[in-house]
């Protein structure tokens, strides 16, 4: 057998032996899978708790103003008869805003074209508040709009409309459109990195390492052989995830699976060069082996995975903007939300095939200076 | 000559593990490095095997330079650690595979190769099993054969018995033989005197990194052990009164035994014992005993095989 498969083959089959390992390639991922899932599998994937005081008794106008807010789907309510119970519930953070309908809301709407209606958010979380707010605004100028039509039987004009549009290149996305290609970066960054710095520091730690050395296989086979390996390992990871985004969350993506493989294939070798760079460069075993991890967990943040990265200030922009993964990321929802074809994502390409090759020549460099150095 | 060794030298910073080492092994002998830990035999053979760099010196191995051809001469070495370099949740078959592959082996001679290694490393019976699942011997059996599944002329062989139990180490020792038997060239270090007088044709004796001697142990012993020597033990608290007794005579004490080297053991050793009854000094053994590869490594060194460098 040609030692280059030989070492491949070996490191699968201990890969589908080790729990360890297979805990971290795929059961991981599909944990990560089914919390994403979860959370943005829903068509409203927004939920706040309200509380709701109706000091105005009931009529057909807050009925309607009840009922309303119920069905918009995006708040819970809870119905309070005392304001400040509510309000006690609100510090307790049990509900996000308490809405008060003062006493003669109806009357007043009705007959004087003028009403009030109390909110109070809770501040503790600014992103929170600010779509609560919004919501309950909207809610009420929309109800308003619909109550003067069926009053007086004619269109309400605003002083001044927004008409505001939204562009979409490609199709409309929703929450989990936009999160699965980030979630199919997962492997290119942890799966691929952790592997290929496991693979090493593994033969490294086991002392195996030296009687592979004392073969007459070369380190640059060697080091083919694990990539290989960790490349297989990977894909799994990968499929793993792409079965389970299409079963689980059905998203509306474009499967280009001809651009789709060479991207993957060019960011799994950026992550798996990582990798055989940080398991040069640990002192320890376990000091390599933490590194991988870290690193993965840091740059998760950087590259664009969860969240665009215009999320970020503009200096942590800048440091995501020279890390390979980041250009990975950006091709596959290139693909997958915009249906780009290969001349779209050339650039991207580019820069992969660049990063892995420098990378990996760096990696190689290392391991033999390790290996000089022994 | 098949390994030719010649003014080696190798430093770690400023201690010097290896000092002008030059040595030659034949064909189809088993050549022993005999020394404490410490004294280079693990350096000298890492180096052989291309695991580490010398600074000085040449190596040659059936005629080639280790520098120019490293790759070349370790596809004829067989290299067995200390240690046992197998993967745990691999069969003992797929690390015999996999050490296979290093070497690209043919599927027809690794077949052959696995039906030597169960003949006559007796590894059949658990040839299926997890390493993880075998006992410590059937391990260090199962690294022996992964060691020699290419088939190689020589075998480096680096403590091989160290930690068995003596029924263990003597199987091994048999198994050693049966690849000399089977045309292989084994080179083994050892701290154990007595492995290397059962099982090597030649023997060099380390010491702080110098060959200090070389020969076959029969000469070794004739040479340099000088005659027999009187082995006296002691009960533990009776050492020190022992020791008052035995002064005068050239002797080596270690624990509770005193080693006593006189020109007539056999007539001396009666005065010794009665001169031990008469201080009521209670005895274990005093006996005669011919010179061992100890015995020549003290006369060499003045120190025991068994001391660990200070």
């Amino acid at each position: 057998m040609n030692p280059i498969v030989g070492i491949a083959v070996k490191d699968v089959k201990t890969f589908f032996r080790e729990k360890g390992t297979i805990f971290w390639t795929i059961a991981f991922p599909v944990l990560i899978m089914l919390l994403f899932t979860a959370i943005f599998g829903r068509d409203i994937p927004f939920n706040a708790n309200i509380g709701i005081v109706n000091e105005d008794g009931q009529t057909p106008i807050t009925d309607a103003v009840i009922s309303g807010l119920n069905s918009t789907g995006v708040f819970t309510l809870r119905n309070f008869t005392d304001r400040n119970e509510a309000l006690r519930e609100l510090n307790a953070t049990n509900v996000r805003a308490v809405v008060t309908i003062p006493q003669n809301f109806s009357f007043d709407l009705m007959f004087t074209n003028h009403s009030k209606i109390s909110l109070v958010v809770d501040g503790t979380n600014p992103d929170v508040a600010r779509l609560v707010e919004d919501g309950i605004k909207n809610f009420f100028t929309e109800y308003y709009k619909m109550l003067y039509n069926q009053t007086y039987n004619m269109t309400y004009y605003e002083p001044i409309t927004v008409n505001a549009e939204t562009s979409f290149v490609g199709q409309r996305i929703g929450y989990k459109e936009n999160i699965v290609p980030g979630m199919l970066c997962y492997p290119l960054l942890f799966s691929s990195m952790v592997v290929s710095t496991g693979a090493i520091v593994y033969e490294r730690e086991k002392g195996t390492l030296k009687k592979i050395r004392a073969s007459p296989i070369r380190p640059i086979n060697m080091l083919f052989g694990k990539t290989l390996a960790a490349l297989f390992q990977t894909a799994i990871s990968i499929l793993v995830m792409t079965v389970l985004a299409v079963t689980l969350l059905t998203p509306r993506l474009n499967w280009n699976v001809s651009l789709l493989a060479p991207i993957m294939f060019l960011g799994s070798m950026n992550g798996i060069a990582l990798g055989l760079i940080i398991s040069c460069i640990g002192r320890a075993p376990q000091e390599a082996s933490n590194a991988a991890t870290t690193i993965g967990i840091v740059l998760q943040f950087f590259i664009g995975m969860y969240f665009p990265i215009e999320y970020l200030p503009i200096y942590l922009q800048q440091i995501g903007r020279v890390i390979p993964m980041t250009y990975a990321a950006q091709a596959i929802r290139d693909v997958m939300v915009r249906n780009a074809a290969l001349n779209e994502i050339v650039m991207p390409m580019i820069t992969l095939t660049a990063s892995a090759t420098i990378l990996y020549a760096v990696g190689v460099l290392l391991y033999k200076r390790w290996v000089e150095k022994e | 000559m098949i390994i030719e060794v010649e003014g080696l030298m190798k430093h770690y910073g400023e201690v010097k593990a290896l000092d002008d080492v030059s040595f030659s092994v034949k064909e189809g002998e088993i050549f022993g490095l005999l020394g404490p830990n410490g004294a280079g035999k693990t350096t000298l053979m890492e180096i052989l095997c291309g695991l580490r760099r010398f600074d000085e010196g040449k190596v040659n191995v059936f005629g080639l330079d280790l520098v120019k051809d490293p790759y070349k001469i370790r596809s004829l070495i067989g290299f067995c650690p200390q240690e046992t370099l197998l993967y745990d949740l691999l069969s003992v078959r797929e690390n015999f595979a996999f050490a296979a592959s290093l070497y690209s082996l043919s599927s027809r001679k690794f077949k052959e190769r696995v039906e030597f290694s169960s003949k006559f490393l007796g590894v059949e019976e658990f040839l299926n099993r997890r390493v993880q699942q075998l006992s410590g011997g059937m391990k260090r059996r199962a690294n022996l054969a992964a060691s020699v599944i290419h088939d190689p002329p020589i075998v480096i062989l680096d403590e091989p018995t160290v930690g068995f139990d003596p029924n263990i180490k003597r199987e091994f020792w048999e198994l050693m033989k049966a690849l000399k038997d089977h045309g292989k060239t084994l080179l083994l270090s050892t701290h154990d005197m007595y492995e290397a007088d059962e099982i090597c044709d030649r023997v060099a004796i380390m010491d702080e990194g110098k060959i200090v001697a070389l020969d076959k142990p029969l000469i070794l012993k004739k040479t340099i052990g000088g005659e027999a020597s009187i082995r006296v033990r002691v009960k533990d608290d009776q050492v020190e009164k022992a020791l008052k007794l035995i002064d005068k005579y050239n002797h080596i004490a270690k624990d509770n035994e005193v080693q006593v080297f006189v020109a007539n053991p056999w007539e001396t050793m009666p005065e010794i014992s009665k001169k031990l009854i008469s201080q009521r000094i209670l005895t274990e053994k005093v006996e005669v005993v011919e010179p061992t590869l100890e015995d020549v490594f003290i006369k060499l060194t003045g120190r025991r095989l068994t001391e660990e460098y200070k």
